[in-house]
């Protein structure tokens, strides 16, 4: 499939100082490291290992993660809104690929 | 020499997979001769029942055995099942319940006709081979001396 | 009349309309939050995946299927909620992931898509999810009923080492534990799902070959008639409830 297939939601408008919740969703394997494949042979770690969301360039949350993660990694988390701008999302897997995304916020 | 090997082979192969089923005899509603002539062994009965995918009793039924939210509630307990059935009555519900209850959806244990679509790895096998049902039954009397 | 009462008898066969369960009420409480969870529902995943591919020109005519069926958001509207139909080509009933694979062949002139890949799985959760809500409604075609009545048969004949039916379960025992899964009324209404147990969305015919390989039968193949007839029967079985797509299993 072409694009990544990940799904991000911001509230549209918050209002200043206010607590949103984000969350996020995207798909991957996250195949353990720990599995054998039909052939007898270990079947090579691939999960995402970390990720981060910056709001207007500034970090605000990330998470390293590790292989007891499920497939399909589900993240949410809150932030304070602090001014209208750009939030934008990064994962990396093992293979060092990268998925990004972002979303705009209108803070009043 | 040649010729020989594959007919040992063919033998044991015979043999491993176990095709034909001993024979035995239904008196009543029951089988009261072993189907291997000796006596099972309790405590290996036990194993095969703890093992859900071996014995598979666990799948329908509870008992004392470890992770209970795991076990079935399709059917009572074993500790209640058993009743006060005779070894022989119990040997024939281990073998092919369904000569008693014709609708139960409890598997004929011993068994290997009369079955539609079986997945080639279980092709002409029974469930349980006549050692296993005898320790299973094993297992069910140790039930009945406890209560 | 003797066609009529064929009917009759195949659908009052099921549980009556106000009994039935979707499956969604027999799993726990963090999995049904989950589909309810648009932002949160894996399943989701593969409805977004299915749209970008809806949009996506292929094949040799470098048409999609937006080309044709314009916005899936009207044109696919109660479409799942009435498949299998009766194909007019192949004369015998479709499924909607077979439907999709035709125009995929005929209409696009592309290659099918594999059973379980990807792709087909996102199309089809996409255009299902397009019903969400809206009942299913099984079509009055005549032409189906002989199908339906072998669904019903295969529904209702024991197979495997374990030598048991469908019925015995999902019409006997729903809501009774099975090891420690509570057999639901094996309503097909969420496909396809995402199933946590494999950490994936997945078709209703995996599904339902996922419990013939529990009783320890040979599956039907992917795509056979079996395998539709049995879609049809679950469907006719499960008239007048919403469609749930993508929904949440364990
Ligand atoms: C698929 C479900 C299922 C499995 C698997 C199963 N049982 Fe049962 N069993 C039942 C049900 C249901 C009954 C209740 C009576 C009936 O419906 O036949 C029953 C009844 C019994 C009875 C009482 C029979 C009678 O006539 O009163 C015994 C003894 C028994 N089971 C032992 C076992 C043992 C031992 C195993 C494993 C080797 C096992 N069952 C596996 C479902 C099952
Ligand atoms: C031995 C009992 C048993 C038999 C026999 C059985 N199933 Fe199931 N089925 C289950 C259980 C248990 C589940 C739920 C599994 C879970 O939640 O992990 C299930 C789930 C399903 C579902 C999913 C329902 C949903 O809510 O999405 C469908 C569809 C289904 N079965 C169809 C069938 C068909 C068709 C057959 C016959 C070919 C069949 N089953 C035979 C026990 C059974
Ligand atoms: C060249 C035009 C064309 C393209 C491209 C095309 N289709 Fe179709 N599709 C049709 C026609 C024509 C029908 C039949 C309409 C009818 O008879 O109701 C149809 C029918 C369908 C139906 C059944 C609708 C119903 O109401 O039963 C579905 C689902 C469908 N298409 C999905 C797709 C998908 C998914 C794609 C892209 C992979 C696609 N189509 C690409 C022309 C097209």
């Amino acid at each position: 499939m072409a694009a990544p297939r990940i799904m991000v939601n911001v509230p549209k408008t918050a209002a200043r100082g206010e607590i949103v919740e984000i969350k996020t969703l995207i798909a991957h394997k996250m195949e353990t490291g720990h599995r054998m494949g039909l052939n007898g042979q270990r079947i090579p770690r691939d999960i995402i290992n970390r990720f981060e969301c910056t709001y207007n360039g500034a970090l605000v949350f990330a998470a390293d993660l590790f292989p007891a993660v499920s497939a399909n990694p589900f993240i949410a988390f809150t932030t304070v809104a602090v001014a209208s701008g750009t939030l934008k999302f990064r994962w990396v897997d093992d293979h060092g690929k990268v998925s990004t995304t972002s979303a705009k916020i209108t803070v009043t | 020499m040649r010729l020989c090997l594959p007919l040992i082979a063919l033998l044991i192969g015979g043999e491993a997979t176990a095709q034909s089923l001993r024979p035995y005899q239904i008196e009543a509603d029951a089988i009261t001769q072993s189907l291997t002539g000796k006596t099972g062994v309790a405590a290996r009965g036990q194993a095969i029942i703890a093992d859900r995918q071996r014995g598979l009793c666990l799948l329908c039924h509870t008992g004392a055995f470890p992770e209970p939210h795991m076990q079935g509630n399709v059917a009572p307990d074993l500790r209640e099942v058993v009743g006060t059935l005779s070894a022989g009555q119990l040997r024939l519900r281990l073998v092919d319940i369904r000569r008693v209850n014709p609708d139960s959806p409890m598997p004929s244990f011993y068994r290997n006709d009369g079955l539609t679509r079986v997945g080639a790895p279980w092709r002409g096998k029974p469930i349980l081979a006549a050692d296993e049902i005898e320790d299973v039954l094993a297992y069910l009397l140790t039930l009945q001396e406890r209560k | 009349m003797k066609r009529l009462c064929v009917v009759l008898a195949l659908l009052s066969s099921g549980a009556v309309a106000s009994d039935k369960r979707s499956g969604v009420e027999y799993v726990s409480p963090e999995t049904r939050a989950l589909q309810a969870d648009d932002f949160a529902n894996p399943g989701m995943l593969w409805v977004g995946g299915g749209e970008a591919l809806w949009n996506e020109a292929v094949g040799q005519t470098k048409k999609s299927c937006a080309s044709c069926h314009q916005d899936a958001k009207q044109t696919m509207k109660g479409v799942a909620a009435r498949y299998p139909v009766f194909d007019e080509v192949r004369k015998r009933p479709i499924d909607l992931q077979g439907r999709i694979n035709q125009c995929r062949v005929r209409r696009q002139k592309a290659a099918a898509f594999a059973f379980e890949s990807e792709a087909l799985l996102s199309l089809s959760a996409y255009i299902a999810h397009q019903s969400r809500g809206m009942p299913v409604t099984p079509p009055r075609d005549e032409r189906l009923w002989s199908y339906i009545e072998n669904g019903k048969e295969l529904y209702f004949r024991r197979i495997g080492q374990i030598d048991i039916n469908c019925a015995s379960c999902h019409d006997a025992r729903a809501g009774q534990r099975l090891s420690g899964n509570l057999i639901p009324e094996a309503h097909p209404t969420g496909y396809p799902i995402y199933r946590l147990e494999w950490q994936s969305a997945g078709s209703l015919q995996r599904r339902m070959r996922g419990c013939m390989t529990g009783v320890r039968a040979e599956p039907y193949a992917y795509g056979s008639p079996e395998m539709i007839n049995l879609e049809l029967y679950l469907m006719n079985r499960a008239a007048g409830l919403p469609i749930e797509t993508p929904a949440v299993r364990p």
